[in-house]
């Protein structure tokens, strides 16, 4: 599959912080790139860059072969964004704001009114005389993404875009997105790792400027693999009894804890048993636990 | 030129419904009913204030005292009426980061820099225009002489200064950190050039000289040619001020 975008040896620094150092990845078309990183690694920064808005130090940032220029606008019309934060004109009502917006990215003006209304429908937002600054934080998000996909646009940059809704809206913003997949591209930003779990193919994790990883899921677990054997007992004195005949060395303040183990794991299970049942103690639960993208980023930017 | 119109209009809601264009056209509806209004009373108002027992000789309040009661308000307040609701257009609009989505979806810069211009522009002139239009109807009925016979001559180089301001707010906000810059930019740049103008050889050339002089024009007694200098450098000055203004917001961080 051909890669909608492409950034090649990207650097940005401000002031003396090099945010950036050598930034390269590719994002495939119709794909969903999960792209993860601690607060102030430079996620936000790279969206940026992305979209133009801030200047690059150096590399090259293509967006459909199309070189991405500071303070130009080709590439931004094959782009939607969602900031973390969306802001808008509170005097505006939604409708007047996605006319806007809708006009600014060349939609064509008798398209406009229903492609408006399918997309407030979408977003359950209503079509009213309401102004935005009447709106609920939730509300606000949602109006952002009907603005960012009013356009269909082929690239969707969304920058922690879950933080400020419910459960509820947030499961209905991830089916959402993953229901584009095939057709848009999308660049998720997000701190909450169930969510690229959930729907990204890829996942990218920026470490001190650069992307330490840039796997499909399927492929880190493998690569990242730690299997561990989660044990749980009836007390703490029961799971303290148990680390010691296991020669646990971390310090057991649970009635539960996990045991990290390299091969087979029926083997390991078996001995595990046997040696606990050896000194009368009896686990309430033993699971199998599955290298989780948390275990993974956290491994990666140690 | 579609996008430049899409942005405007959106200006024009923002002047409409923060209600900036209701409290400018009070203030200067105020400012048109007053000038004539206080030219015809002030006569009345000194003697109730030095009283019968004091004999003093006031001249008969004519056309002239209205009109420069009418510049004396517009350059002396107006302006700075107009500057207050204006020095946050730009620097708001960065601080509150309402534009990045808009950039980001292909607004070009300088759009919108030229259409903040042009929408405060329309206001400045809406605003006097509106001020001059009561200001003269009053002033054709309370003083009905013939000693003003050039009232509108003196309104264009206020109209022309307008540009000029308009261009040093928008400088001014566009460097500013907050709302308050802009104006002490604009209002700092004013008093600068109207102490320059103790020189009497750059009075010709001052942009100031298109809010001094109006009354001399109004009455006749001078051309418009004299400050054709000053309206020559005036406009030119502000098509500096609103280049310099695009290629400092082309660089500025959303």
């Amino acid at each position: 599959m051909m890669a909608l975008l492409e950034l090649a040896h990207v650097q940005k620094s401000f002031g003396t912080k090099q945010v950036l150092t050598d930034l390269t990845f590719s994002v495939e078309a119709g794909s969903i790139f999960g792209f993860v990183g601690e607060n102030g690694a430079g996620k936000t920064t790279t969206m940026k860059l992305i979209l133009g808005l801030e200047k690059l130090d150096a590399g090259q940032i293509t967006v459909a072969q199309q070189t991405v220029k500071y303070g130009q606008n080709k590439t931004n019309q094959n782009i939607g964004y969602l900031p973390d934060v969306p802001e808008y004109y509170g005097y505006l009502t939604a409708t007047e704001y996605l006319m806007l917006c809708g006009h600014l990215t060349g939609m064509h003006k008798s398209e406009l009114p229903t492609r408006i209304k399918e997309m407030l429908a979408a977003v359950d937002l209503p079509q009213n005389k309401q102004r935005i600054h009447g709106f609920s934080r939730g509300m606000k998000q949602r109006l952002g993404i009907a603005q960012a996909l009013l356009n269909r646009p082929r690239l969707l940059i969304c920058d922690e875009p879950t933080s400020a809704l419910d459960p509820a809206g947030r499961r209905e913003f991830l089916d959402l997105l993953a229901s584009l997949r095939g057709e848009t591209t999308i660049i998720f930003s997000t701190h909450i790792l169930n969510d690229v779990e959930r729907i990204c193919d890829q996942v990218g994790i920026l470490n001190r400027g650069r992307l330490a990883v840039n796997e499909t899921l399927v492929n880190l677990r493998q690569q990242f693999a730690r299997p561990q054997l989660q044990l749980t007992f009836a007390d703490l004195t029961s799971a303290q009894q148990a680390a010691v005949t296991l020669q646990v060395t971390e310090k057991v303040v649970q009635p539960q804890f996990s045991l990290p183990y390299q091969g087979a794991s029926q083997q390991f299970t078996g001995q595990v048993l046997r040696q606990l049942l050896a000194a009368d103690i009896v686990p309430l639960a033993v699971n199998q636990q599955q290298t989780s993208l948390e275990d993974i980023f956290l491994e990666v930017v140690k | 030129m579609k996008v430049m119109w899409y942005f405007t209009h959106k200006e024009i809601l923002e002047a409409w419904r923060k209600h900036h264009l209701l409290i400018i056209g009070l203030i200067f509806m105020i400012f048109g009913i007053e000038s004539p209004l206080i030219a015809k009373i002030l006569p009345d108002i000194l003697h109730s204030s030095f009283g019968s027992n004091l004999v003093i000789n006031i001249p008969q309040p004519t056309s002239v005292d209205s009109w420069q009661q009418f510049y004396k308000n517009i350059t002396q307040m107006g302006i700075y009426v107009l500057a207050i609701i204006f020095s946050g257009f730009m620097s708001q609009e960065v601080s509150q980061g309402t534009l990045v989505n808009l950039i980001a979806k292909g607004l070009p810069r300088f759009i919108v820099v030229l259409a903040k211009f042009l929408v405060a522009y329309l206001q400045w002139c809406g605003a006097i225009l509106l001020a001059f239009v009561i200001t003269w109807g009053y002033t054709a009925y309370y003083f009905p002489d013939n000693k003003s016979p050039q009232p509108l001559l003196g309104l264009v180089p206020l109209l022309i200064f307008g540009l000029f301001f308009t261009a040093l707010l928008l400088l001014g906000s566009t460097l500013a950190v907050n709302n308050y810059f802009g104006f002490l930019f604009a209002a700092g740049s004013i008093i600068a050039l109207t102490i320059l103008n103790m020189w009497k050889s750059v009075q010709r050339w001052n942009p100031v000289a298109l809010m001094t002089d109006n009354l001399r024009l109004v009455q006749g007694t001078e051309k418009l040619a004299h400050i054709s200098p000053a309206l020559m450098l005036t406009l030119g000055l502000t098509i500096v001020l609103v280049t310099l203004t695009i290629i400092i917001f082309n660089h500025k961080r959303l």
